[in-house]
Parts: structure tokens; sequence; C-alpha cells
């Protein structure tokens, strides 16, 4: 079963667009949900959770139409952490505590009390003196405590310090030891992603590049470094963006297939291909 | 919806003290237009959690969660109908309290009366906000809160009219409050809807 599954969906804003998206996340993957700022990856999250109804197309999440009435019965299974914390500033952690248990079902006091005192959160502070990163950890601690099987996290690390965020990537990777359980992640740290991500979609301008298994993306790009005249030798479909180098020399995010097989290629990393699309596409 | 109303009373948890302090002051002042316009100010309430809601984008989180339209729009105006029974009750405890003290005497007919009025301001009020938003929302709001309880208050003293409302204006009263809540819900969700 797929955990999302996004079909054909357009939604327009008038100067923007989300154009024919067409996403499937198997369950118990994590999905990376990489793009520009104002490429659509909120506006996506957005009408995941049916907060934003499509112009046309349809969506699914754990295997139910997101616009039938059994879709609140899974917001039950459903974290979310969008890219602020959105509670009223004057409540306290212990008083979003009380107002999500009565919000979900499924919620542990117990485990939201751990996940507080794992972040070093105070308990009655209000949530208008935490910083940022506070903020973001609350959030994730909510979303982790009512046993969702799905987490929709919009730029959940993004605030957080190196440190707390290496801790939440394990609690992410801890989450999805479940087999029914599955992430989609937006991110602008793509470090991170390549770090967590089973399945990397990259989104351009309202329309989805790409949606694929992040070992097979890294197994069919390479980077070429050498000179353009090199470079111009290889095959035109080989190469899908290109830079100069600095020394007179290019760098090319070329098709390992498309290639030469003796050609020494450097190893992509998920942002050199990103970026590479992005100014190839430009 | 129980989860709305528990966050509401976290927000407007100092409010309310401040009601508790206002209703001491205006029930002790006596007559109509107090006790109509502390009545009706507390139907403001609601007002400030949704601009708490906005100022917090907390639509966007709650749009995620296993909340219902309705219970977004109904919750608000729970609130509302809470607040001014809270004071109504008050109110009287505290009339019937000072009037063994002071030259003014308890009327629940009036209180009522205020509560029906409220519920008026509430109902023409909260779509607006809720299409408008609480910043545009808020100026026509306040002519409806002051126009209810400045004009209910001045007609009713001028009338000389300390011991009514009579049975029948009570009547109608309570049906313009109940119609106009019928119609009212149903266009917050629709206005909600389409914000």
């Amino acid at each position: 079963m797929n955990a999302i599954e996004l079909s054909h969906i357009c939604k327009s804003f008038g100067g923007f667009a989300i154009q024919d998206l067409s996403l499937r996340v198997p369950s118990g993957c994590i999905c990376g949900l990489v793009g520009e700022n104002g490429a659509g990856k909120s506006t996506t999250i957005r009408l995941i959770m049916n907060a934003l109804r499509p112009d046309s197309g349809t969506a699914s999440v754990l295997g139910v139409d997101v616009n039938s009435p059994e879709f609140r019965d899974v917001k039950e299974d459903v974290g979310v952490v969008l890219d602020e914390a959105y509670y009223p500033e004057t409540l306290t952690a212990e008083q979003v505590g009380r107002v999500m248990a009565d919000t979900y079902r499924r919620w542990s006091q117990k485990q939201y009390d751990n996940y507080l005192d794992r972040f070093n959160l105070p308990k009655k502070k209000q949530f208008k003196d935490f910083s940022r990163g506070m903020k973001m950890k609350l959030a994730i601690a909510a979303a982790l405590s009512h046993a969702p099987k799905l987490l929709l996290l919009d730029e959940a690390t993004s605030g957080l310090d190196p440190i707390v965020r290496d801790e939440v990537l394990e609690l992410f990777n801890e989450f999805t030891r479940e087999e029914d359980h599955s992430i989609l992640i937006s991110s602008h740290i793509l470090s991170d992603l390549e770090k967590l991500c089973d399945y990397i979609a990259f989104l351009h301008q309202g329309r989805l590049l790409f949606c694929d298994e992040k070992d097979r993306l890294l197994d069919t790009y390479g980077i070429f470094a050498g000179t353009a005249e090199q470079l111009e030798s290889l095959r035109e479909e080989a190469v899908v963006g290109r830079e100069a180098n600095g020394y007179g020399g290019v760098r090319a995010l070329v098709r390992r297939s498309e290639v030469p097989a003796g050609l020494e290629l450097e190893r992509a990393g998920v942002e050199d291909i990103i970026l590479f699309m992005v100014k190839g596409a430009r | 919806m129980k989860a709305l109303i528990r966050k509401d009373a976290y927000v407007l948890w100092k409010q309310v003290k401040l009601l508790f302090i206002g209703v001491l002051f205006m029930a002790t002042l006596g007559g109509a237009f107090n006790s109509i316009f502390i009545v009706v100010w507390s139907s403001m309430l609601p007002y400030t959690a949704i601009a708490y809601d906005e100022r917090s984008h907390w639509d966007q989180l709650a749009a995620m969660m296993p909340y219902t339209k309705r219970d977004l729009v109904l919750s608000k105006y729970v609130m509302g109908w809470a607040c001014m029974s809270i004071s109504v009750a008050l109110s009287l405890v505290i009339q019937t309290a000072a009037s063994r003290f002071m030259d003014i005497s308890a009327d629940p007919k009036l209180l009522i009366m205020s509560f029906f009025m409220g519920t008026l301001a509430l109902d023409i009020t909260l779509p607006l906000v809720f299409c408008l938003g609480v910043e545009k929302g808020r100026l026509v709001f306040m002519a409806v809160i002051f126009g209810t309880a400045i004009l209910g208050g001045i007609v009713l003293e001028a009338a000389g009219y300390v011991q009514i409302p009579s049975l029948p204006g009570f009547g109608i009263a309570a049906a313009a409050a109940v119609i106009a809540t019928a119609v009212s819900i149903p266009l917050s969700m629709k206005l909600y809807h389409v914000k």
C-alpha cells in the first residue's frame, strides 16, 4: 500500500501553480521532498491533508481518499510538523499537551512528557518565549505522541542546532523501524535528506521533476570534472547540467549509462544532482 | 470540539479575569445600560481568541488535525455563550449581594434579555469576522456591539423600564436570538470555508 498517493493534482494560485503532480510514497518509506523556496512543497503537504482543495486530480493518504468522510479518522494516524509551530503564543507546553489529549484518541501523555524531558523543554513557559528551535521541538514532540503511522514534516529540522538535529533525525529513523510507518519530509538541508531518506522527490516551479529511490539516483548520476573539450565529446543526452569550475575547466552532472565505460566520474550527492538539475532547467 | 474550547479557555484566561473585574464594577453601578453592556461586551472574548489564532496561524495547523470545520466554527459560538453566561450569573450574584447594602436591585429578566442581545451581536458579527478576519471585522463588530448595548440600554432606560421585559418582548428577543443563531452558524461555516 502507498502511504501517500497523489494523482495528476493541479492547483493554481494565479502567479503560481502546482502542475500535474503525481507522487507515490510507499508505506514504510521515508521520502524527502526537495525544492527551492516557493517550489510548492508546503502547498503539496496542504493538498495531501486536504487543507487545500485541488483544482483537479485526486489524493489519498493511508489508502483513504482525502475527500471522503473517513479521512477525518485517518488524520488520527498522521503527525504533522509545519515550518513553524503554529500554537497560540500564550499556551505552555503543558497546556498544548492537554489540548492534544482532547484532540487525539491515542494521545500518550507519558510519551509526550518523555519527549519534553528529552528535548529539555520547560513545561510552564509560554510558547511565545520559546526559541525557534524549542518551538520546533515542541511541535515534533506533539506530532510523535499520538501514535501516528505517517509523519508529514515541512522544514521540521530547520532552526535546530546540529546536535539536536541529529537527535531528531535519529528519532525519525526510529519511527520508521515499524514497517507500516512512513515519513514525507521537506527540507532545504539536503545532507539531512541524503542521510535519512529512501526516496527523493524534486519539485521545481510547481512541477515534480522526479521521484526516485535515493540509491538509484546516486547510481544513475555522476560528476564529470575535466575540460570543456572533453565534455563536448560526450553525447548530448549524457549531460544534465554543467558549470565552470573556476580553474578553466568544467564540472557537469552526467548520466553514467550515457558515458563511455572507462570515464572516471566522481560520486554525485543528492545536493549535486538537485543543483545541476535546477541549473539545467534554467 | 472539547480540545478547541480548552485551547480558547487557556488563551482567554487573562481576559476572563478582566471580565470578572468588569462585571464586579459594572454590576454594582446598576442601570439597564451597564447590565446590558457588560454581558454584550463579554461576547467579544471569542474575537480575542480568533485574533490569537490568526496571529499564530493556528488555522493552518488545525486544518491538519482531526477537527471538522463545524468544530472550528461552533467552538467560537460556544465560547461566546459561555462568556455571556458567566457574565449573567456573576452579575446576578453580585447585584443580589450588593442590593443589601446599596440602592440597586438584581434583575434576572434584564440580564437574560442582555444574553439574547449579546447572542444577536455574536450572530451578526461572527460570520463577518470569519470572512474578513479580526482586523477588518473588528470595525463592524465594534459598531454592532456598541450599537446594541448603547441603543438597547438607552431605549430601555428612556422608557423608564426597570422591571421589563414584558413577556411578549422576552419571547420576541428569545425567538430572534434562536433564529439568528440558526442562520449565523451555517453562514459562518460557509464563510470559514471560503477563507
